[in-house]
């Protein structure tokens, strides 16, 4: 469905939106990280991380098991796949529209060279 | 006719801004004229699978509202596009804004400004489109836009992306 796809994009964009997420994404594009170890170089509190973290589970960009306190989170890159897409099909639909403007561009033309002006 | 495949460029120089260029082969009136004329501006401008542009009302004056809106096969608008001319000044320069609307999603889903530049280059007309957003939600589409890099060489790419949005 088009508007659930349109709701995940939403989440996922809103969840890049902020510098500390994208600095969790990172750090999880190398290895698994604990929460504490993602709080730490933020300087943030564990429950501050852990509200951020909800923020990318939700938009399902990272996958997170508890083991008593211990939260391991993992990367899911799947929904940054389905937003590079969409930025692709955004610039598609721009090409196609500009093919199509250049060809009603072409017959004004030939409409003005069948109708020179008296 | 045409000598050079017209290329679109789009870059995006600020984390609010998009840029998008493309030379046409036709006088700057006609390039005008195909977009603020309703009958030739519905011929060129897409319309998504299965849907149909039901309405494209354009008052071109500065001040004047326009509205596009596309309806699916039962006849129920599904998108709408539409705002007010900020500036109007044939053949070359036209500002207005534009919300963008899907009903079935609740409110707006987007706005932002959107400045349309015509000059004459190369015995042709070049376009150059600058679309700012406001908003918060349409912010995060500009995010998305700032992924365009990334699109080729996956991952790695888009590290570079987090990385100049972390440094300080």
């Amino acid at each position: 469905m088009v508007i659930e796809k349109n709701a995940r994009l939403d989440r996922a964009f809103r969840a890049l939106a902020h510098p500390a997420r994208r600095a969790m994404l990172k750090q999880l594009a190398s290895e698994e990280c604990n929460l504490s170890a993602l709080a730490a170089p933020l300087k943030m509190t564990f429950p501050a991380a852990l509200k951020h973290v909800r923020t990318l589970e939700r938009a399902g960009l990272v996958k997170r098991r508890v083991h008593g306190r211990e939260h391991t989170c993992r990367l899911d890159p799947g929904p940054l796949d389905e937003a590079v897409d969409w930025t692709r099909k955004c610039r598609e639909v721009w090409e196609a529209n500009f093919r199509r403007l250049d060809d009603v561009l072409a017959e004004l033309a030939s409409e003005r060279r069948a109708k020179p002006k008296a | 006719m045409r000598m050079n495949p017209a290329q679109l460029s789009v870059s995006t120089p600020t984390d609010l801004e998009i840029v998008m260029t493309r030379q046409f082969n036709a006088p700057r009136q006609d390039v005008w004229r195909a977009m603020t004329e309703p009958e030739l501006l519905r011929r060129w401008l897409f319309s998504p699978e299965g849907w149909k542009m039901t309405d494209c009302t354009m008052d071109n004056r500065v001040g004047g509202r326009y509205r596009w809106a596309w309806s699916d096969a039962s006849g129920t608008e599904v998108l709408i596009i539409s705002g007010v001319n900020k500036e109007v000044t044939p053949p070359s320069r036209m500002v207005h804004t534009e919300t963008m609307q899907m009903p079935a999603c609740g409110g707006p889903v987007g706005e932002l400004l959107a400045t349309i530049e015509l000059t004459e280059k190369d015995s042709g007309t070049f376009l150059k489109m600058t679309l700012v957003f406001d908003s918060k939600q349409a912010r995060d589409g500009a995010l998305a836009s700032g992924m365009e890099q990334g699109v080729n060489a996956g991952y790695m790419k888009l590290d570079g992306i987090f990385d100049a949005s972390v440094a300080r």
